[in-house]
C-alpha cells in the first residue's frame, strides 16, 4: 500500500474512533439513529455482494423502493403481519432482479452500471404514476393514506436478528465453493470461466441476492420511518449505499457494516457536536452527500480495498496438521499421481475443421484443420502473430469461431461457452498469467476443483456434512497437486507474490485440478530458467504417461522438440505444416517462416 | 390511447418533428461527449451530467447576473465544461490509470465526483429553478406556412445550427487532424500509442477537454430550450445520454448523433400522441436502453465484441 493510503487509513480510523465516542451517547439517546445504522448496514451488505463479484450495481435504491412500497401495501392495505410483508417484498425484489439481470449480466460490466442507474429512475416513475397504489408524488403515510394505525413497526431487535442472520449467511458464503466462484469472477472473469465457472449464472445469483437484501432493507426502512416518499429513493440513495461498501471494504462482509457505521454516524456527529459551535455546519444540508462523495473518491484512489481489508486469502490457509504432512512428504516433482484420466473413446480427441477467425480486417486464424489423437503431446509453434493464442482461445471457448467446427471427444463444442468446454475436459493456462491475484496459491488451485465439487448455497448454509467432506477432499487434492509441482511451500502466499515461473506452475496446477483430458499450455516455460524448464519438460512427459493429452505453445524450441510427438506450425493464421519434430525442422516452409526468405 | 384526429393532422406531425429534432440535437451533443470519452478511454464518466449541469449555471451567471450576450455565455459555458472535465481527469481518473487498478474504480470515482458537484450546486444555487434572461433570444418564433403552420423558435434554430457545427467540427477534428489521429491511436491501444511516441496523458487531457466543451454546449442549449436550470437537470439527462450512447453503440460517434435524434423524436412523439405519455417520458430512455440490450447489445451501429465472458 502506498503512503497516502496508509495516512488515509489512520486518519479514517481516528475519525471512526472520534465519531464512535461522540456517537455512543447519541445512539443511546436516540434509538432512531441506531435503527438507521442497522438498516444501512443491511443495505451495505446488499451492495457488497455485487461488488464482491466485480459488479457495479446502482439498482439498490430501486430495490429498496420496491421493498418499501410492496411491504407497506401488503401490511397497511392488505393487512398482513410484517414478517409476511417482508417475505413478499423480498420475493418480488428477487423476481425483478432476475428479470433485469438476465439480459444485462451476459454483457460486459459497464452495461450493468448503466441499466441499473436507469432502473432506479423507472421505479420512481412507476411510483409517481400509480398514485392509487403508492400515494404518488405526494408520498404515502402509513398511518393515514393506508388506513393503518400502528405505523412504525420496525423494532431494533428485528434489525439485530436480521443483520445477524445475514452475517451468518455471508460468513459461510465466503468459505464456500460459491463464494470462491464469486471472488474468482471479480478477479478474472475469463480465467474463472475456463475453470468451469458459469460466470453468467453466478453474476445473476449475486445480483438476485443483492436485490433481495435491498428489498428487506427497504421494508425495514418503510416501517421505521412510517411514511414513504419516492424522493427517498433517488440516485443519492444509491450512492449512499454504494459508499458504505466502498469505504468500509468490499472484500469482507464486515467492511460494509463498518462503512455504514461511519457514514451514518459522521453526519449526526457533525450536526450534533460541531453544529452547536458552528451554525454553518447545521445549515449545510448537503454535507452528508458531500461526505459520501469524498469518501468514494478518496478511498477508491488511496485505499482501494476499503477500510477493512484483511490480509489476502485469509481463511484459506494451511492448517498446522497439513503443514506437518507437507514437511513429511518429499517434495518430488514427478511423484506419481493416483489419478489416471479415463482414456477417451478411440479416434481423435480434438478435431478442428476449417476453423476461421477474423478481427476487423485481420484474419487471425485462417481455415485451420487438424486432428489430435488422444494421449500425445502436440506442439503448436509459429512466429509471433501467427494466431497460436487465438487458436487456444477458440478451443477453450473464449472466442466464438467465425467459421468452422471444433469437435472434442465426440462433442461439437463450436460456440459453446467456456465453462461448458472446461467441464467436458479441456483446461488451459495463459500466456499472460491469469491467476486470481488476491487468493492464496492453495485457493487458486481449489478454484480449479469448482466443476468437480457439487456443493451449493443450500449445503453451505445448512452446514450439511457433504460440504465439509467435499471441501476437505478438494483441499487435499490441491495440496497434492502443489506438492507434485514443487509449490507446496508457497501454498499460503497470495498468488501475486510469486515469481513469474512459479506463477506459471500454479496455473498448471490449477488447470490439472479440473482433471481435464486435454491440457492447453500457452508458453508454460516463459520466464523460467533452464533448470526450471528442463524440470517442466519432465513433468509434461510424466503427464503424458498418465494419459493426458497436451497441446503446448512454446518458443523454447529445445523443449518443444524434446517433448512433442507431433508439431503443428502456423504462419499468418494458416497451418503450414504438421508432422513429427525431425521432419518439421527440415520443412523449408517452416524454416522460411522463422528465418524469412534468404 | 391515441387521439385519431391528431394522427391526420400534418401540421401537428411536422411541429412534433421539429420539436423532436431540436430536443434530440441536445441529447446528441450531450451524448457525444460521453461516447468520446468512453471510446477513447474505456471510461464511463458518470460525472459528465454534473459537468453539463454546472455549465448551464455558468451560462446563467454570465448572461443573467453579468448581463453579457448569448455568444459569450455559450463560449464561457463550453470553456467551463472543458476545464471541469480536465479537472475531473486529474482528480478522479488519472490517479486510477495504473497497473492493477480495478476496472470499476474509475466509474465509482466519477460517481463520487458527480454527487459532490450536484450537492455543491444545490448548496450554492438552492434547488429552485433559474432562467436565462428573456432578451438573449427573440421570443417571437418563426412560422413556416403562416401563423397556423409549424412554429420554430429561435432557440430551436440555434440548437440545430450549433449542434451541426459541433458535430461537423468534431468529425473533422477526429478524422482530419493530427490530434484526431493521435486520439484514434490512443483509443485503439494506449500502449501502442505510447510506443509510437504519442504523449498519451496529453491526448487524454485533450479528449476530456473536448468532451467537456460538448457538455458545456449541451448545458446552454438545454437552458435555452426548456428555460429551466436547476441542480437536478443533470440527473434528468444522464440516463438519456447513456441510453443514446448504447443505442448508437458504446464509443460510436455517428451512433451517438443518430441515437440522440432518435430518442428526441421518440420522446416528443410519445408525449404528443399518447394520453399520459408525458408521465412516462422519463421512462422511455430506459425502455429503449433495455430493449437494445435484449436484442442488439452492441447498439444499432455497434460492432460485435470478439471477446466474451
Amino acid at each position: 500500500m502506498n503512503k497516502s493510503g496508509l495516512y488515509l487509513r489512520y486518519g479514517l480510523y481516528a475519525l471512526l474512533g472520534l465519531v464512535l465516542l461522540g456517537n455512543a451517547f447519541l445512539f443511546l439517546r436516540s434509538i432512531n439513529d441506531l435503527d438507521r445504522f442497522l438498516i444501512n448496514a443491511i443495505l451495505g451488505l446488499s451492495v457488497f455482494i455485487t461488488l464482491n463479484t466485480g459488479l457495479l450495481s446502482l439498482a439498490n435504491a430501486g430495490f429498496m423502493a420496491i421493498g418499501a412500497y410492496t411491504s407497506a401495501i401488503l401490511v397497511a392495505k392488505v393487512g398482513l403481519p410484517l414478517p409476511l410483508g417482508l417475505l413478499g417484498a423480498m420475493a418480488l425484489c428477487g423476481l425483478v432482479g432476475l428479470l433485469i439481470g438476465l439480459p444485462v449480466l451476459r454483457l460486459s460490466d459497464v452495461y450493468l452500471a448503466i441499466s441499473t442507474l436507469g432502473f432506479g429512475e423507472v421505479v420512481r416513475v412507476l411510483i409517481v404514476t400509480n398514485p392509487d397504489l403508492t400515494g404518488g408524488a405526494t408520498g404515502a403515510n402509513l398511518s393515514t393514506g393506508f388506513a393503518y394505525d400502528t405505523m412504525k413497526q420496525t423494532q431494533t431487535w428485528m434489525l439485530v436478528v436480521f443483520l445477524g442472520f445475514l452475517i451468518y449467511l455471508f460468513y459461510f458464503l465466503a468459505r464456500s465453493r460459491t463464494g470462491r466462484a464469486l471472488r474468482a469472477i471479480r478477479q478474472n472473469a475469463s480465467a474463472a470461466s475456463t475453470m468451469g465457472i458459469n460466470v453468467v449464472f453466478y453474476r445473476n445469483l449475486a445480483f438476485v441476492i443483492s436485490a433481495v437484501i435491498a428489498g428487506a432493507g427497504g421494508t425495514f426502512y418503510a416501517h421505521q420511518v412510517g411514511s414513504l416518499d419516492n424522493g427517498d429513493f433517488r440516485f443519492t440513495r444509491a450512492v449512499d449505499i454504494l459508499s458504505y461498501a466502498v469505504l468500509g471494504g468490499s472484500t469482507h462482509w464486515f467492511g460494509p457494516i463498518l462503512g455504514a457505521g461511519l457514514l451514518t454516524a459522521l453526519p449526526i456527529f457533525l450536526r450534533e457536536v460541531l453544529g452547536g459551535a458552528f451554525q454553518f455546519i447545521k445549515d449545510f444540508v448537503q454535507l452528508p452527500n458531500i461526505i459520501n462523495g469524498l469518501a468514494l473518491m478518496l478511498v477508491i484512489i488511496f485505499l482501494p480495498g476499503g477500510l477493512y481489508a484483511p490480509a489476502q486469502g485469509r481463511g484459506f490457509r494451511l492448517k498446522s496438521r497439513e503443514k506437518l504432512e507437507i514437511r513429511n512428504q518429499k517434495s518430488e516433482l514427478n511423484q506419481p499421481s493416483s489419478f489416471i484420466p479415463h482414456p477417451s473413446p478411440s479416434g481423435p480427441l480434438l478435431e478442428l475443421r476449417e476453423v476461421r477467425q477474423a478481427f476487423g480486417g485481420v484474419t487471425a486464424v485462417d481455415n485451420v484443420s487438424f486432428t489430435l489423437p488422444a494421449g500425445g503431446i502436440y506442439g503448436l509453434i509459429g512466429p509471433n502473430g501467427a494466431g497460436k493464442t487465438t487458436l487456444l482461445n477458440l478451443i477453450s471457448g473464449l472466442y466464438r469461431p467465425g467459421q468452422g467446427q471444433i469437435i472434442f471427444a465426440g462433442h461439437d463444442i463450436t460456440g459453446k461457452p467456456p465453462h461448458q468446454i472446461a467441464r467436458l475436459g479441456i483446461a488451459r493456462t495463459y500466456q499472460n498469467i491469469r491467476l486470481f491475484p488476491d487468493m492464496t496459491v492453495l485457493e487458486n488451485v481449489v478454484v480449479g476443483h469448482h466443476a468437480r465439487i457439487k456443493t451449493n448455497l443450500l449445503t453451505t448454509w445448512l452446514r450439511l456434512p457433504q460440504e465439509r467432506r467435499e471441501e476437505r477432499a478438494a483441499r487435499e487434492e490441491a495440496l497434492t497437486l502443489l506438492n507434485r509441482l514443487g509449490l507446496s511451500s508457497f501454498a499460503n502466499l497470495p498468488a501475486s507474490k510469486l515469481s513469474y515461473g512459479d506463477q506459471r506452475r500454479v496455473e498448471i496446477a490449477r488447470a490439472l485440478a479440473l482433471e481435464p483430458q486435454l491440457l492447453l499450455l500457452d508458453e508454460p516455460a516463459a520466464g523460467m530458467n533452464n533448470v526450471e524448464s528442463t524440470r517442466l519438460a519432465e513433468f509434461i512427459l510424466e503427464l503424458k504417461r498418465q494419459g493426458y493429452t497436451i497441446l503446448v505453445i512454446e518458443h523454447h524450441m529445445d523443449l518443444i522438440m524434446q517433448v512433442s510427438d507431433e508439431i503443428v506450425v502456423l504462419n499468418f493464421g494458416r497451418k503450414i505444416a504438421q508432422d513429427v519434430p525431425t521432419i518439421v525442422q527440415q520443412n523449408p516452409q517452416v524454416v522460411e517462416a522463422y528465418l524469412g526468405q534468404g | 390511447m391515441v387521439d385519431p384526429s391528431l394522427l391526420t393532422n400534418p401540421v401537428y406531425l411536422l411541429q412534433n418533428l421539429v420539436d423532436g429534432l431540436a430536443r434530440g440535437a441536445v441529447y446528441a451533443v450531450f451524448a457525444l461527449g460521453f461516447t468520446l470519452i468512453f471510446g477513447v478511454l474505456d471510461i464511463v464518466n458518470l460525472a459528465h451530467a454534473a459537468t453539463y449541469m454546472w455549465c448551464a449555471f455558468v451560462g446563467w451567471i454570465v448572461m443573467s447576473e453579468w448581463g453579457l450576450p448569448l455568444p459569450v455565455g455559450l463560449l464561457a459555458a463550453m470553456l467551463a465544461g472543458g476545464l471541469i472535465a480536465v479537472g475531473l481527469e486529474f482528480v478522479a481518473f488519472r490517479p486510477l490509470r495504473q497497473e492493477g487498478a480495478e476496472r470499476l474504480a474509475p466509474m465509482i470515482s466519477s460517481i463520487g465526483a458527480s454527487i459532490i458537484m450536484v450537492s455543491l450546486a444545490e448548496t450554492f444555487f438552492s434547488a429552485q429553478t433559474k432562467r436565462f434572461p428573456s432578451g438573449v433570444l427573440d421570443p417571437k418564433p418563426l412560422y413556416l406556412g403562416g401563423t397556423d403552420g409549424v412554429r420554430v423558435s429561435w432557440a430551436q434554430l440555434l440548437i440545430v445550427v450549433v449542434s451541426i457545427v459541433l458535430m461537423v467540427g468534431l468529425g473533422y477534428l477526429i478524422r482530419r487532424t493530427r490530434t484526431g489521429k493521435a486520439i484514434r491511436a490512443v483509443a485503439y491501444s494506449q500502449r501502442a500509442a505510447r510506443l509510437l511516441g504519442i504523449n498519451v496523458n496529453r491526448i487524454v487531457v485533450i479528449t476530456f477537454f473536448i468532451g467537456g466543451l460538448l457538455a458545456g454546449a449541451a448545458g446552454i442549449l438545454i437552458g435555452l430550450l426548456t428555460n429551466n436550470i436547476a441542480p437536478g437537470i443533470g440527473a434528468q439527462i444522464e440516463l438519456r445520454g447513456l441510453a443514446v450512447v448504447i443505442l448508437g453503440g458504446l464509443g460510436n460517434i455517428e451512433g451517438a448523433v443518430i441515437g440522440g435524434l432518435l430518442l428526441g423524436l421518440v420522446e416528443t412523439f410519445t408525449i404528443a400522441y399518447f394520453q399520459k405519455g408525458g408521465d412516462y417520458k422519463d421512462a422511455i430512455a430506459f425502455l429503449i436502453l433495455f430493449l437494445i440490450l435484449l436484442v442488439r447489445p452492441n447498439g444499432l451501429l455497434g460492432r460485435k465484441e470478439a471477446n466474451r465472458a
